[in-house]
Order: structure tokens, then C-alpha cells, then sequence
């Protein structure tokens, strides 16, 4: 049972904030090591991560929010470039790169950023309404 | 604050006004007894309006509810004064005349 | 005269349309979140219906619009999460123009309740 519901709203909004500014940093993270190899011949390098959210339901509040379940890495295969003055190469000369697509996490990031502003959106709004309610109290 | 409203009510019983209400057959409302409904109705209002906002501090009741119990008192309260200013003018105005 | 029945509609569309804000908002929320469906509760015009705005009897004698005498007042207030899927992935633009309505509305209610409240402690106090 619900016993505030703006107080629900805005404690679903600022789970989703958290949520998605994990999110942002990660992707960073992402970028920055977008070139990062191994360093010792045939060693593996950076693993592109991702965030898997979950929703689970809030006893208190009587509403699902969301929280980062797990920052798992991506299994998709790491590309090889050849390069054999790199101390990461293997007996052929090839490095294994990081499985990160720049443009990829570029336009995660703004999907990313999107949905914070839509968190911070509706955070406002939740805070507006209940200043709105108080208001009616306030002597003229 | 509570105990000035009920001040209205028992104005009625030292007059005998309510005497005569509760002689008079069911279905009609006297004045005494709408001066004493509106006595104890406000004070009623009034410790709702407490209550719920008690629970709210403690964050048992939302914040609309809290709101609309605390207008309903303001609401009581203000018609509780109104009722007792305009008896105790008119007390004051029977009291002048010359007998 | 008091205008309860306005100040009764007022209270349950806000609290219908704070109900709405935080469904809109977990949508929002988990608009990333693997498998999640999109939810909604029931609009405000079937709240209207399912539950009758009957003056609240505050006093005997009291009477309500046939001129009979109220009984017992069916609260009206959403308390439960009645959220329904209706299926489909959360659309970030379609939630906040939907919050935005609801919005307008709770800001409506407010600012009805507020001008009657202020209107009826005056009226009093001049004594009409």
C-alpha cells in the first residue's frame, strides 16, 4: 500500500538517477580504455563492461524501483590488429584490442544521458508537486 | 485553543438553552444544540488535524493528508471564533439595553 | 455554503494524479531495465465512476442532492499500486508528456483548493 506517493515518485526518480549515472560511468570507462591491450604477449585486454538494471519492489515506498543489478563484461570476441612491436603480441605479431566500438559507447552514452535527464526531470517535477501541496498551508 | 471552543458549548448549558433543546421534539435543530454541534464538531476537527499531523512527522500519512486535515481544523476553527464573536456581541448588545 | 463537493474532487484527483506521477516515473526509472513492461492506472474518470462524490455528512440533517440523508462516504483515494501493463517498452518522450498533464492537473487542484479555502476562512470572518 502506497502511503505517500510523492514521496514515492521521488524516491523512484532518484533510484533511477543512481542508476544511470553508474551507467555513465561505466561507459567512460568504456572510452578511456577503448585502446587499452594486455601486457604480456597473448594476454587479454580491456573487457568492455555493461550494466544490467533491475527493478524490484519497495516494500516502504509500495513501488518498484531500480537499482544496478550487475556490472557484467561483454563476451563478445576481442578483435586482433596486427602489430608485432607491441609487447601484447602473440607469436603471429597480433594483439588482442579491446571489444570496445568508440562509436558504439558514444551513442550509449548519449542514451545514457538522456535517460538522467529524464530522472532529473521527473525529480523536479515530484518536488514541485509537493511544494505545491505545502503551499496550501502557507498563510496568505 | 481547544478548551476556548468548548468555552462555546458549555455557554449554552449555563443558559439553559440546551435544556430546552433536548425538550424539544426530535427532527427540529435548536439553536442550542447547533451552537454545541458546532463546539464539539471543531474540537473533533481539531485533534484530527493534530493527529494526522503527528503521523506525518512520523511519516505514517502523506502529505496530502496532512494538508487537508490541517485546512479542515483552520476551517472549524475560524467558523468556531466567528460563532463566539457574534454571540458574545450580541450578549454585549442584550446586556445594554435599558430595562 | 461550503463547497465540499469541490474540495472533495480536488483531493482525490491529486491524490489519483500523485498515484499517476509515481507510476510514470518507475517507467521512466526502468526504461533501461531488461523486460520491463510499461505501467498505467485507470484514469481519473473511472475513479469518477466507480466511487459516488456524495456530500459528507458532517452534521444531522445534513442532506445530499436528492434531498435524502447521506449515509457513509466511500473515500475514493488510491492506496494501492493498481498499476496495470500495458505492454510494450517505455517510450522516454511519451512518459514525460504524460507527467507533464498530470502536472498540470495536481497544480489545478491545488491552486482551486487553495482560492476556495482562503474565500471560505474570509467569508467567515466578515461574518456572512
Amino acid at each position: 500500500m502506497i502511503i505517500d506517493p510523492l514521496r514515492a515518485a521521488g524516491a523512484i526518480a532518484a533510484s533511477g538517477l543512481d542508476a544511470q549515472s553508474v551507467r555513465l560511468k561505466v561507459v567512460a570507462e568504456n572510452m578511456a580504455n577503448a585502446q587499452s591491450t594486455g601486457a604480456t604477449p597473448g594476454a587479454d585486454p580491456y573487457q568492455r563492461k555493461t550494466v544490467i538494471f533491475a527493478s524490484e519492489f519497495d516494500r516502504l515506498l509500495g513501488a518498484p524501483t531500480v537499482s544496478v543489478k550487475d556490472v557484467a563484461g561483454d563476451e563478445s570476441a576481442f578483435p586482433l590488429d596486427y602489430d608485432p612491436g607491441n609487447p601484447a603480441a602473440d607469436k603471429n605479431g597480433y594483439v588482442k584490442m579491446p571489444n570496445v566500438n568508440p562509436l558504439i559507447e558514444m551513442a550509449d552514452m548519449r542514451e545514457a544521458s538522456r535517460s538522467y535527464e529524464a530522472d532529473l526531470q521527473m525529480v523536479k517535477q515530484a518536488r514541485t508537486m509537493t511544494s505545491q501541496m505545502l503551499d496550501l498551508l502557507r498563510n496568505t | 485553543m481547544i478548551s476556548a471552543i468548548s468555552g462555546i458549548g458549555s455557554v449554552t448549558s449555563t443558559t439553559g438553552v440546551a435544556a430546552k433543546a433536548a425538550a424539544a421534539p426530535t427532527g427540529a435543530m435548536s439553536f442550542g444544540q447547533v451552537l454545541a454541534d458546532v463546539a464539539t464538531g471543531a474540537v473533533n476537527t481539531m485533534k484530527a488535524g493534530e493527529a494526522t499531523a503527528i503521523s506525518g512527522i512520523t511519516g505514517n500519512t502523506s502529505v496530502q493528508k496532512v494538508v487537508e486535515s490541517v485546512m479542515q481544523a483552520e476551517q472549524a476553527l475560524q467558523t468556531a471564533i466567528a460563532v463566539r464573536d457574534k454571540m458574545v456581541s450580541a450578549y454585549q448588545e442584550i446586556s445594554r439595553m435599558a430595562i | 455554503m461550503e463547497p465540499v463537493y469541490l474540495f472533495d474532487l480536488a483531493s482525490r484527483h491529486a491524490n489519483w494524479a500523485s498515484v499517476r506521477q509515481s507510476v510514470l516515473t518507475s517507467n521512466v526509472a526502468n526504461a533501461n531495465t531488461a523486460n520491463y513492461q510499461r505501467m498505467d492506472i485507470e484514469p481519473f474518470s473511472e475513479v469518477l465512476d466507480e466511487t459516488s462524490l456524495t456530500l459528507a455528512s458532517t452534521a444531522p440533517g445534513h442532506l445530499n442532492i436528492n434531498g435524502t440523508e447521506v449515509g457513509a462516504v466511500d473515500d475514493g483515494t488510491v492506496d494501492t499500486w493498481e498499476a496495470k501493463e500495458t505492454g510494450g517498452p517505455v517510450k522516454l518522450e511519451s512518459e514525460l508528456i504524460e507527467a507533464d498533464q498530470v502536472n498540470r492537473g495536481f497544480s489545478l487542484d491545488t491552486a482551486v483548493t487553495r482560492a476556495f479555502h482562503r474565500m471560505l476562512l474570509a467569508s467567515v470572518r466578515s461574518g456572512a
